[in-house]
């Protein structure tokens, strides 16, 4: 890389750079793979056990894969930070999203529940935001139709009294919409071999 | 019509190249540069020198996982004449193309 270079050359270098800086994002694959199984799993267990009569039984499978993911998370983060050569401001853009949609999601659940009331259709509606967003901000089609999955899964949930409706539902949004787009992010995230 | 004449610091590819990764982003290692601008390393590493001692980049280095480790980031004054550098360009290729 030593040859003079013309003014369309250099604007032509320009923007491949760029366009390189800019799609060097942090690996977020996991977290989409690893709440996306959590969540399937706490709802199927959930729905398997709304027969049980035990409001504790049906409410220990989300605190579980809560738990759970509130502990991995932070630390794969931990360990993920030390290994990325990058620092992209899009990431800590992506991250306030998340963190402000942590926040948003557990006030609603303390409200709703403290209120008597199931949280599941506006804590789905309230997941499209930030899925969508980061499919935005990162160009990655799968996570922007993933977003909008949420929001009509969402809608779906709080429109229909039917168990297995809601059920249904929830399932498809995360699957479509956390797992598929996690799996093809992991591959992309592969292919770029970025941090 | 006489123009601008370009920042011979940021008037080379690799150089060049190294400022436009940087500029879109809050930093970057040397093997991250090292990997998208394709050079080697004795020269990428002299010219985040030549780079630095114009101001243009700060250079950290520290230490990860017990191996050396270099951090670059564009400067505010490497920002500024990246800027004017582009807005050069565009100025030479508008009148040549317009």
């Amino acid at each position: 890389m030593e040859q003079e270079l013309t003014p369309s050359e250099s604007l032509k270098l320009i923007e491949t750079m760029i366009g390189q800086a800019k799609s060097s994002f942090s690996r977020i694959s996991f977290y989409f793979l690893m709440w996306g199984v959590l969540l399937l799993a706490a709802m199927v267990t959930a729905y398997l056990m709304r027969d049980a009569g035990n409001a504790w039984a049906h409410g220990a499978a989300w605190g579980v894969a809560g738990v759970l993911g509130g502990i991995i998370s932070p630390i794969f983060g931990f360990r993920q930070g030390k290994k990325e050569q990058v620092s992209n401001p899009m990431d800590r853009v992506v991250g306030w999203i998340w963190g402000a949609f942590v926040i948003t999601m557990l006030l609603m659940m303390f409200s709703f529940t403290g209120s008597g009331r199931n949280p599941g259709a506006a804590i789905t509606l309230l997941t499209a935001m930030p899925t969508f967003l980061t499919g935005q901000i990162m160009r990655f089609k799968p996570l922007i139709f993933g977003g909008m999955l949420f929001w009509v899964a969402g809608l779906v949930m709080f429109f229909s009294g039917n168990d297995t409706v809601i059920v249904s539902a929830y399932c498809i949004s995360m699957v479509f919409g956390y797992l598929v787009p996690g799996i093809l992010l992991k591959r992309q995230e592969d292919g770029l071999r970025t941090a | 019509m006489a123009f601008a004449p370009l920042d011979p610091v940021l008037h080379n590819q690799l150089r060049l190249a190294i400022a436009s990764l940087l500029v879109g982003l809050d930093g970057a290692e040397f093997n991250f540069l090292l990997e998208k601008t394709g050079a080697t390393r004795g020269n990428l590493s002299a010219q985040i020198s030549n780079l630095k001692d114009a101001g243009y980049v700060e250079v950290k280095k520290s230490f990860k996982d017990n191996y050396p480790n270099t951090r670059c980031s564009l400067t505010a004054k490497g920002l500024k004449a990246f800027e004017t550098y582009v807005q050069a360009i565009k100025e030479y290729l508008g009148t040549v193309e317009g």
